[in-house]
């Protein structure tokens, strides 16, 4: 049950069975179902979500207008980053698009992990670090691409979430208009052939 | 040690102090163990501190003066960040993953900053007490920020964005020429002047 959760922190620091006993104690297991929300904006965050099984996205309301800011599928973690970390209300909703288990983490217990050892704040700062990185890369992916770029990158990082994740979702994820993204997709899945997807 | 810092002035070590101090609790004693990791690095108005394709040796913070990050496409430079006091300020993905820079960094302002390298940040995380946890809290910090600026941009009107920006920074209007501060906010150069204006005559 937890090879995905153990995985995952592996590829940061090498944990012993040990460490993943302490860990575990911290964290519990939860089942949110389609279209529940993990959290809205205002509220403020208390926990980190490592999806196991699911799908969700991030998104902002502006207006009457909903825009998806991010993504979220298995193997990732989630919450409102900025109102977990700085105590704030949270700026964004997040919402389950797939019924979506997770192992959750409170704050509470992430503090206590820090407090008793030095390789926590270690795991920290590397898992703190993978997020700037994703977050700094969708920043300058935004202004360095296309939207056909744009296109084409989703498609190749991610081929099977094209099929999950709702066009108006994906569309206002990219930034790429609607019209626009469905011309392009057409255009895309019928002329390439599958193993010329890639570039 | 590559020119590490023998002595600061009192006045630089009170800044220093200061900054550091909204990330942890150090005594003066602990910022000048600190010191020995890093450098403090001078550069002139317009100066270049980094190229595109070069890879950013350091992990750094201004203490005074004024820094632009900016990414170039096709021909135009699109401005990511405006680092004044305090703020941290280098290509995050390049130095934390050691590959060549998408973006360019240069001073506006004669400015100083406080650098600490690649190679000593390793040191200074694994020797010095509390630097896992004083290298993670900086970084929460610069997440929350880039998480918090990619959301105020979706959700937040070009003239929202305008006033949060001016009513927060009133003294950037003055320091920095506007095409990089109507860039920075993603507004075009005529529609920033009209914004300005707007402002001018309510007070």
């Amino acid at each position: 049950m937890y090879n995905g959760l153990i995985d995952y922190f592996n590829r940061f620091i090498p944990l012993s069975p040990g460490d993943f006993e302490i860990m575990k104690e911290g964290i519990e297991l939860r089942h949110i179902v389609k279209k529940e929300h993990l959290i809205k904006t205002g509220e403020t965050e208390e926990y980190l979500y490592f999806i196991s099984k699911g799908l969700a996205r991030e998104y902002i309301v502006t207006g009457k207008q909903e825009v998806t800011t991010d993504i979220i599928c298995e193997g990732t973690i989630t919450g409102s980053a900025s109102s977990f970390l700085g105590g704030g209300p949270s700026q964004y909703n997040i919402q389950a698009m797939e019924p979506v288990t997770a192992f959750v983490m409170s704050k509470h217990s992430l503090e206590k992990l820090y407090r008793a050892d030095d390789k926590w704040e270690r795991l920290g700062r590397l898992l703190t670090t993978h997020f700037l990185l994703q977050q700094e890369k969708h920043i300058l992916d935004n202004i360095r691409y296309s939207v056909k770029e744009r296109f084409l990158n989703f498609l190749e990082e991610h081929p099977l979430l094209v099929q999950r994740v709702s066009q108006k979702h994906l569309a206002s994820y990219l930034n790429i208009k609607p019209e626009t993204f469905s011309r392009m997709k057409k255009l895309l899945l019928t002329k390439l052939p599958a193993n010329q997807k890639r570039k | 040690m590559n020119n590490p810092i023998q002595k600061v002035t009192t006045r630089s070590l009170e800044f220093i102090t200061e900054y550091l101090q909204r990330y942890m609790q150090m005594t003066k004693d602990e910022v000048e163990l600190l010191l020995q990791y890093c450098e403090l690095r001078y550069f002139d108005k317009k100066e270049i501190i980094l190229k595109e394709g070069e890879t950013d040796n350091y992990f750094s913070m201004v203490v005074s003066g004024l820094v632009r990050k900016y990414i170039r496409v096709k021909k135009n430079e699109v401005i990511l960040q405006l680092a004044t006091e305090g703020h941290m300020v280098h290509s995050e993905t390049s130095f934390l993953t050691r590959t060549p820079s998408l973006v360019e960094l240069e001073t506006l302002e004669p400015t100083t900053i406080l650098s600490i390298r690649y190679d000593l940040m390793q040191e200074a995380l694994a020797k010095y007490p509390n630097g896992e946890r004083l290298g993670r809290l900086i970084l929460t910090r610069m997440y929350i920020k880039k998480d918090e600026r990619k959301h105020d941009r979706a959700a937040k009107t070009m003239k929202e964005r305008f006033l949060e920006y001016v009513t927060n920074h009133p003294h950037m209007l003055q320091r920095v020429p506007q095409k990089y501060l109507a860039s920075y906010l993603n507004i075009k150069p005529e529609t920033f002047s009209r914004l300005k204006h707007l402002v001018k005559e309510k007070k």
